[in-house]
């Protein structure tokens, strides 16, 4: 059950008080934020009502058809980019043959994922912020809680799949498009023919970091739901609040992203 | 039918309300005036726990509301609809699927039993030509009562209003008051109204209660409202060229 019970301070000038309640805010917030997604995921169950499916085919759409262009563009060129880059290095030893490699497996391991998941958060997360917040000062939730329509159900737990379907197979998109710039590069500015680049792609590409980098796209989508319909849902005190909620989605994503990256790659990579 | 015994509820450090207690008889049309945040629509939001009060207890029949939870709560709030301010209609939803979505969600009616329905309810508030419309194109007063046909659409023993002729031309208000007494009327609803509109309070109210600084000032029919000698209840009064004959005559001699 949610309220809207507001989270009223008495004000104080103790610099250290102003520090704990900085703090036990960001912990409560991360604290319902994680109960939300909890909850999001016990109604997964639900997920093949009629109502739910069409909602969730819906996100689907506007959270990955649509953000195909874009995708597609920074795919392209951060793969072009990251073959120019080791390219030219390697080229100084002889070794540009290897581009195939260093952009299949970065684009595998890190970049697909992680280029995926910023554009995600920062079109699709903020505009999930942004329409639930906007829902939230218009008192939508609050008539949806009145019609005992829970709004996790109905609004947080259709995203959360959609996301963590897409987020998987935008990033294989992205990987392929980007391997794919590099190809482009290879063949036009370092003399690498693209039978030798895929092949040379091949060589050293694990399933593996397909794998790790699918999972990363997974757990990615569920932060970037849980943070935008999270923000969404505790927005307060109208445009304002909405433009506030949006503004911290983006930020939270991108750095729980980097850190969660970080984690996953340092559990599956061991030195 | 609802009581409140003793409720406060604070704000930091206000008061918002302040140890209030009085009943509402089911099926009258219940009004709560009172200046801008004197503790209106919270006290509509206390009754279906969207807000829960620091002290004291909030009755709904037998069943405390403030203190209840889960299923319970769920049971509670399916005895109420709620006309929000601003109507609260879902945007991406047609107006129609908006008086639906109660049905969709809490019951196993047929697509075709769902939509007569909720043209009937709609027929009631004058705005079956409506069913296919977006909030989005329709004026501020059919959001309104589009948001009623939704808040009556599973047949509840109370109807709470928040503000619902606040932005609205005097016309579409008075509409908006035929339909407010036409609904406890022909469905025999209780009825909750938070207002300003002292005229439209007194057109279509069986009581008047009136809150300030959290405190109720004043609680009487409207012709004891009128009456009424409480200095603030006066001032009030007088703000909207109500006399203590119900006239206008004030605002004629200004």
């Amino acid at each position: 059950m949610r309220t809207l019970e507001p989270e009223v301070y008495l004000p104080t000038d103790n610099p250290i008080q102003q520090l704990g309640r900085r703090v036990m805010f960001v912990l409560r917030g991360a604290g319902h934020a994680l109960l939300m997604l909890g909850e999001a995921i016990l109604f997964i169950r639900c997920m093949f009502g009629k109502r739910s499916r069409d909602q969730i085919v819906h996100q689907m759409y506007v959270g990955g058809v649509k953000s195909l262009g874009v995708i597609t563009v920074v795919a392209l060129f951060t793969g072009m980019i990251l073959a120019l880059q080791t390219g030219l290095e390697l080229r100084r030893f002889g070794l540009q043959a290897n581009i195939g490699t260093a952009v299949t497996v970065v684009m595998l391991r890190e970049m697909g994922p992680f280029m995926t998941a910023l554009i995600i958060a920062a079109s699709v997360g903020s505009a999930i912020a942004a329409q639930l917040g906007t829902m939230n000062v218009s008192e939508e939730i609050a008539a949806l809680e009145i019609m005992s329509i829970n709004p996790v159900k109905f609004l947080v737990m259709p995203r959360l799949v959609a996301l963590m379907v897409m987020m998987p197979l935008l990033t294989v998109y992205t990987n392929l498009v980007g391997i794919f710039g590099g190809a482009i590069v290879g063949t036009t500015q370092l003399e690498v023919s693209m039978t030798a680049y895929f092949d040379n792609a091949q060589l050293f590409a694990q399933n593996k970091d397909l794998y790790v980098g699918l999972f990363k796209a997974w757990i990615f989508g569920i932060v970037i739901t849980t943070v935008s319909c999270h923000q969404g849902l505790i927005t307060k005190e109208g445009a304002v609040g909405v433009g506030q909620a949006t503004r911290r989605t983006v930020i939270i994503s991108f750095l729980t992203i980097l850190i969660l990256g970080y984690i996953v790659t340092r559990l599956f990579y061991q030195l | 039918m609802i009581r409140f015994e003793q409720v406060s509820k604070r704000f930091g450090a206000t008061a918002v309300l302040d140890e209030v207690s009085y009943e509402i008889k089911a099926g009258e049309i219940f009004i709560i005036v009172g200046l801008s945040g004197a503790g209106k629509s919270v006290s509509l939001k206390h009754m279906v726990r969207l807000l829960t009060p620091d002290e004291g207890r909030i009755f709904v029949g037998d069943d405390v509301v403030s203190e209840a939870g889960g299923r319970k709560l769920e049971e509670i709030r399916a005895r109420f609809g709620y006309l929000f301010q601003g109507g609260a209609l879902l945007q991406w939803l047609t107006t129609g699927e908006n008086v639906a979505l109660p049905l969709r969600e809490h019951t196993n009616l047929k697509d075709d039993e769902i939509r007569k329905i909720c043209l009937e309810k709609l027929r009631l508030v004058k705005m079956e030509d409506a069913y296919d419309k977006y909030p989005d194109e329709i004026s501020g007063g059919m959001r309104k009562r589009a948001s009623l046909a939704r808040a009556i659409v599973r047949q509840p023993e109370v109807v709470l209003y928040d503000e619902p002729t606040s932005g609205l031309d005097p016309l579409t208000s008075r509409t908006i008051d035929d339909l407010i007494k036409e609904t406890r009327d022909e469905l025999g609803v209780t009825s909750i109204v938070v207002t300003h509109d002292l005229h439209s309070a007194l057109s279509i109210g069986d009581r008047i209660a009136m809150l300030h600084k959290g405190k109720i000032v004043e609680l009487a029919d409207p012709a004891g409202f009128i009456q009424s000698d409480h200095p603030v209840v006066r001032q009030f009064l007088e703000s909207q060229y109500i006399t203590r004959r119900g006239s206008w005559e004030a605002s004629l001699r200004l």
